[in-house]
């Protein structure tokens, strides 16, 4: 479904990714790891239509997204890509309901059903109404989670989501992305440099100077 | 830390990375404090030409003798006067205007022998002294005058003086430094037989003490008296006042506006680095320090706004000094002001205008700062949560902000307490500030009811723009004062002078009934005080068609201590051929609403007009608006001008025709007979009319471009605040990008916020205008000038100019929405 071809990119003079090679199928949980500084994060960017590539391909549902224009890169984002990040990124003056339901604003299609659902289903109940700053960082995490399952995308990003939060809450965050893509049948990428975090996934890739290693682990 | 080296890295550092928005605080103060210069330098210069005026070309006359009426005196008396006096000296004056170069001049007829010594500067260009005396019209000018006009001796100038025509050939260049460019000299003996005023004298300049001074006074005949050149000056000064306030009370509001910018910059400042403050805090910095650096920040963007200041300054001063000198000249007589260079004082109150302004506006936000705690630091919206506690009180502190600025006008508007409208100033500046207080929660109540409604029709950036503006209360408050008090000042100026314009309108429908006027050309104020030619007046009188004529005489009496305008009219004519009320038949007189104020005088009241004959008791017949002037006017009967100043002449002419008489076909009959001869303006009623509603617009002229420079600021205002905010809020952008949004929604959602500001502050400004107005009609109005102003609501235009105010502020969102088109949301979020 998501296919990289000898994709680099250089920043300045560094070259962050020499030709990263990686195929990810539908419905697949895949994690990246490697360590800080090593690209994973531009590597997500690029599959996430943030960023383009210098050279190489990139295609997901076999659409070649590296010509895509801004214009269309960012209705690939609107209707496919879902971000979780690190730092949750919620919206400061946003309450809890209108933070997820913002995608689908977004799109021109608001669901005040599917986002109370979807609020229940991050067991956020009663919390609806609050501003990201009146929660924990966890129940944070929650409201990015949904956030990024509300519209339905195809693919699922997410950059270090336990990464701000204590193991406990870790663990129960990583559950909780693994349940809500294996319920809604979603390929998630997942970068991280913790390897009990990339064991939630069900296949495994290192990225390790700029280039992917073979799979390095399984899990479940 | 030295606080040097805290300045170097967080105020310095600061500014250079946030250039833009310090360039537009900057210039937001620059053009308050410009303007607020530039008015001061212009009312200041048209001050000091009187002054120099007053003290004539002596430098150590300090006293002068006069006529009480203003008039001029027969000149036997200077020679008693100089038996006692040797320094004393003689002038005869008169306005001049010069047509070719457009410019009016301050003709002086003086002892050229004995002034010679004041003459003969070092640098002078060789007087040609048999030139001066010989020559017919030879005068000498200044300096600046001659570079100004590129002329040289020997050139010819064609001048209207009194009512003739006549031509002045320059005989000399003066090289005096203190001499107004506008002052010219001629010999006293030249210029009484040139313009046929021979034995006539303007005053007799004197120095003496007071003691001389006593004993002088002694001998002269009624009517004349010694008067001290300072007291003059003052009295002179006094005139302008009311004019002078004015303008630099609407400039002290764009000084307000820039105030709002640099503590929004400040502030936002403030904000933006709450982490950074938090850490410092916590890494052991005192809050002196914190308190410090930030009121260090809004220093330097003050000192840096009023030294731009000083230049903008420079330039409205050039403009103002030509706008305040035409309303002078018109308003309270020929003044002409060429000196538009700012001086070192000047630029001194420019810096110091800055300095203050930027501690005012960096106090509150420096002192926020220091609040700050480091666990409180990185939380978002922390600061605004924090602040959210206080709105209710400061709701009501700013009510009863409103409600003081509202009795403190009343107070004025019922006492009067001072010459000018000092509480009524003061009312209207702690309404904007109680409005500026009441704005937070104004605004977060208001964004309830637009949060849904803003939702529904616009969906994402609908909630967007709400959410954001329901975050950021504070912050938008600002923006929104600066939208209100735009709106605001529009609304009041636009009622006043409409309001204004109408009231006039009637005002010359009542009063200006003749069918056609007459006066001297050389004449460029409303009131003329030099006469016209007794043929010239007998030529009209016996002109085919006239039916009558209202021989009108104007002149500057002693009335309380102060000197005021008296018009003597033929009421008699004015009442059988135009229904006007007659004077004549008791010692009765009318007069404006500005002395009924002022002296609390009305209707059935006695007054006492001191006369060449002594103090004569008249009966205040009746109030009436005069729109003329603006230092009081008494309106008597010509038969007391006769009786009491033993004068018959006249200074300006109302003709009524005989019935079927064609009025066009006398002006041309008029005009080609006299033309030739004399030098006056002969105008038809309509003529008349038009003219003095467009001597009233230019007199609005220097208002409009002041309120114009307001706006401009408070547009700046908006743009600082939205562009502040989308600095802030780059995160908050990236996210938006992330999830799919385009710079077109965001474009949209800044457009929106800017729209939403534009909307509540432009209904917070349709409340503050009007009740600003009012107090500018009732209080500032009636006590600066005594204009009676009947409130008119021009609803096309308010509609029409708040339409425009809105699309200008909605347009204000487009700047901050190309500057967020910058941001790079990876930046952003791979930052963390």
């Amino acid at each position: 479904m998501i296919e990289l071809k000898g994709v680099e990119k250089y920043y300045g003079s560094t070259h962050v990714l020499k030709g990263v090679d990686l195929r990810v199928e539908k419905g697949e949980f895949m994690a990246v790891t490697g360590s800080s500084g090593s690209g994973k994060s531009t590597l997500l960017n690029i599959i996430g239509g943030m960023d383009r590539p210098d050279s190489g391909s990139v295609s997901v549902a076999g659409e070649s997204i590296s010509s895509y224009s801004d214009e269309h890169l960012t209705r690939y984002r609107r209707e496919k890509i879902g971000f979780i990040f690190q730092f949750f990124n919620l919206l400061p003056n946003l309450t809890v309901f209108e933070n997820i339901e913002m995608p689908l604003l977004l799109k021109g299609s608001g669901n005040d059903e599917k986002v109370r659902s979807f609020i229940r289903r991050v067991g956020l109940e009663g919390k609806s109404q609050r501003y990201p700053h009146q929660l924990s960082g966890g129940e944070q995490q929650r409201v990015a989670i949904a956030r990024a399952l509300i519209h339905d995308p195809e693919l699922v990003l997410a950059d270090e989501p336990t990464g701000s939060l204590d193991s406990r809450t870790g663990r129960m965050i990583m559950e909780l992305i693994r349940e809500l893509a294996r319920e809604t049948n979603k390929t998630v990428i997942l970068v991280t440099h913790e390897q009990n975090i990339s064991a939630f996934a069900r296949g495994s890739v290192l990225l390790k100077d700029g280039v992917i290693n073979p799979a390095v682990g399984q899990a479940d | 830390m030295k606080f040097t080296k805290s300045i170097r890295l967080f105020v310095l550092r600061n500014i250079r990375s946030e250039k833009f928005l310090t360039l537009l605080a900057v210039i937001g103060v620059a053009l308050g404090v410009g303007l607020f210069v530039g008015v001061k330098a212009a009312s200041d210069r048209a001050l000091s030409s009187f002054e120099s005026d007053i003290r004539g070309i002596t430098p150590h006359a300090n006293f002068e003798i006069i006529d009480a009426s203003g008039i001029d005196f027969n000149e036997k008396i200077y020679r008693k006067i100089r038996e006692m006096d040797n320094s004393s000296y003689p002038v005869l004056q008169v306005g001049a205007y010069l047509p070719d170069l457009k410019q009016t001049i301050i003709l002086n007829g003086i002892d050229v022998i004995r002034s010679a010594a004041y003459l003969e500067t070092p640098g002078a260009d060789g007087l040609n002294m048999e030139s001066i005396f010989t020559d017919p019209g030879g005068i000498l000018i200044s300096r600046a005058f001659a570079d100004r006009f590129s002329l040289k001796k020997g050139d010819t100038l064609r001048a209207l003086v009194y009512d003739g025509r006549y031509a002045l050939k320059v005989a000399g260049i003066l090289n005096m430094r203190n001499l107004p460019a506008v002052t010219v000299f001629m010999d006293l003996g030249n210029f009484q037989e040139y313009f046929h005023k021979t034995g006539l004298l303007s005053r007799i300049d004197i120095s003496a003490g007071r003691q001389e001074a006593g004993k002088i006074e002694k001998i002269l005949p009624p009517g004349l008296a010694v008067e001290k050149k300072t007291t003059i000056i003052e009295n002179r000064s006094s005139l302008l006042k009311s004019f002078r306030y004015n303008l630099q009370f609407i400039s002290l509001i764009a000084v307000l506006v820039g105030i709002f910018l640099l503590y929004n910059t400040v502030f936002i400042s403030v904000v933006k680095r709450r982490t950074e403050i938090g850490i410092l805090r916590s890494l052991g910095m005192d809050k002196r320090t914190v308190i410090g650096i930030f009121l260090f920040q809004g220093l330097i963007l003050g000192l840096a706004g009023s030294l731009l200041g000083i230049l903008l300054g420079q330039v409205a001063a050039y403009f103002a000094v030509t706008a305040v000198a035409k309303t002078v000249s018109t308003m309270y007589g020929a003044v002409s002001v060429s000196d538009y260079l700012l001086s070192g004082k000047d630029a001194v109150s420019a810096l110091f205008l800055g300095v203050a302004v930027s501690l005012i506006a960096s106090a509150v936000p420096a002192y926020e700062s220091s609040r700050i705690r480091p666990d409180e630091s990185a939380r978002e919206g922390s600061f605004e949560w924090k602040y959210g506690r206080y709105m209710k009180h400061l709701f009501l502190a700013g009510l009863c902000l409103v409600a003081l600025g509202g009795i403190v006008s009343f107070i004025d508007y019922l006492y009067v307490p001072f010459n000018f409208p000092l509480l009524a100033y003061a009312g209207i500046l702690l309404i904007i500030a109680g409005f500026a207080s009441t704005s937070p929660l104004y605004l977060a109540l208001s964004m309830k009811c637009i949060r849904r409604v803003s939702s529904g029709l616009f969906g994402a950036t609908g909630k967007l723009s709400a959410g954001d503006i329901s975050g950021n209360i504070y912050r938008f408050s600002v923006a929104l004062m600066s939208v209100a008090i735009s709106g605001a000042l529009i609304i009041a100026f636009l009622l006043l002078i409409f309001s204004f314009r109408a009231s006039l309108k009637e005002w010359i429908q009542k009063n200006i009934a003749a069918d056609i006027y007459i006066k001297p050309a050389s004449c460029m104020s409303n009131f003329c005080y030099y006469p016209l030619s007794g043929p010239l007046v007998r030529k009209v009188e016996g002109y085919p068609g006239v039916a009558a004529v209202d021989r009108f005489r104007t002149l500057r009496i002693n009335f309380m201590g102060r000197k005021i305008v008296a018009g003597f009219g033929d009421t008699k004519v004015q009442r059988k051929y135009s229904h006007a009320r007659d004077y004549g038949k008791g010692r009765e007189a009318g007069i404006s609403s500005y002395l009924a104020t002022k002296y609390h005088l009305k209707k059935g009241d006695t007054i006492e007009l001191a006369t060449p004959k002594g103090d004569m008791a008249f009966t205040v017949r009746a109030v009436f608006s005069s729109y003329s002037t603006t230092s009081g006017f008494i309106y008597l009967d010509r038969k007391y001008l006769r009786k009491y100043w033993g004068l018959d002449d006249a200074t300006q002419l109302g003709l009524y025709i005989k019935k079927g008489a064609d009025v066009k076909n006398i002006v041309r009959g008029l005009r080609e007979e006299l033309l030739p001869r004399y030098s006056v303006e002969i105008m038809d009623n309509r003529e008349l009319r038009d003219s003095v509603l467009a001597i009233f617009n230019k007199t609005f002229a220097i208002t409009y471009a002041i309120e114009l420079i307001s706006i401009i600021v408070s547009m700046i205002g908006v743009i600082t605040t939205l562009l502040t905010l989308v600095l802030e809020k780059k995160r908050e952008i990236s996210i938006i990008r992330y999830l799919g949004g385009s710079w077109k929604q965001i474009r949209h959602v800044l457009v929106l916020s800017a729209g939403t500001i534009g909307l509540t502050g432009i209904l917070l400004g349709m409340i503050m205008g009007p009740l600003m107005s009012i107090i500018l009609i009732e209080v500032v109005n009636k006590i600066s000038f005594g204009w009676e102003i009947r409130l008119r609501v021009p609803l096309f235009y308010l509609s029409a100019v708040i339409v425009l105010l809105f699309l200008t502020t909605l347009s204000a969102g487009l700047i901050p929405a190309a500057v967020a088109k910058k941001t790079d949301p990876r930046r952003f979020i791979s930052f963390e």
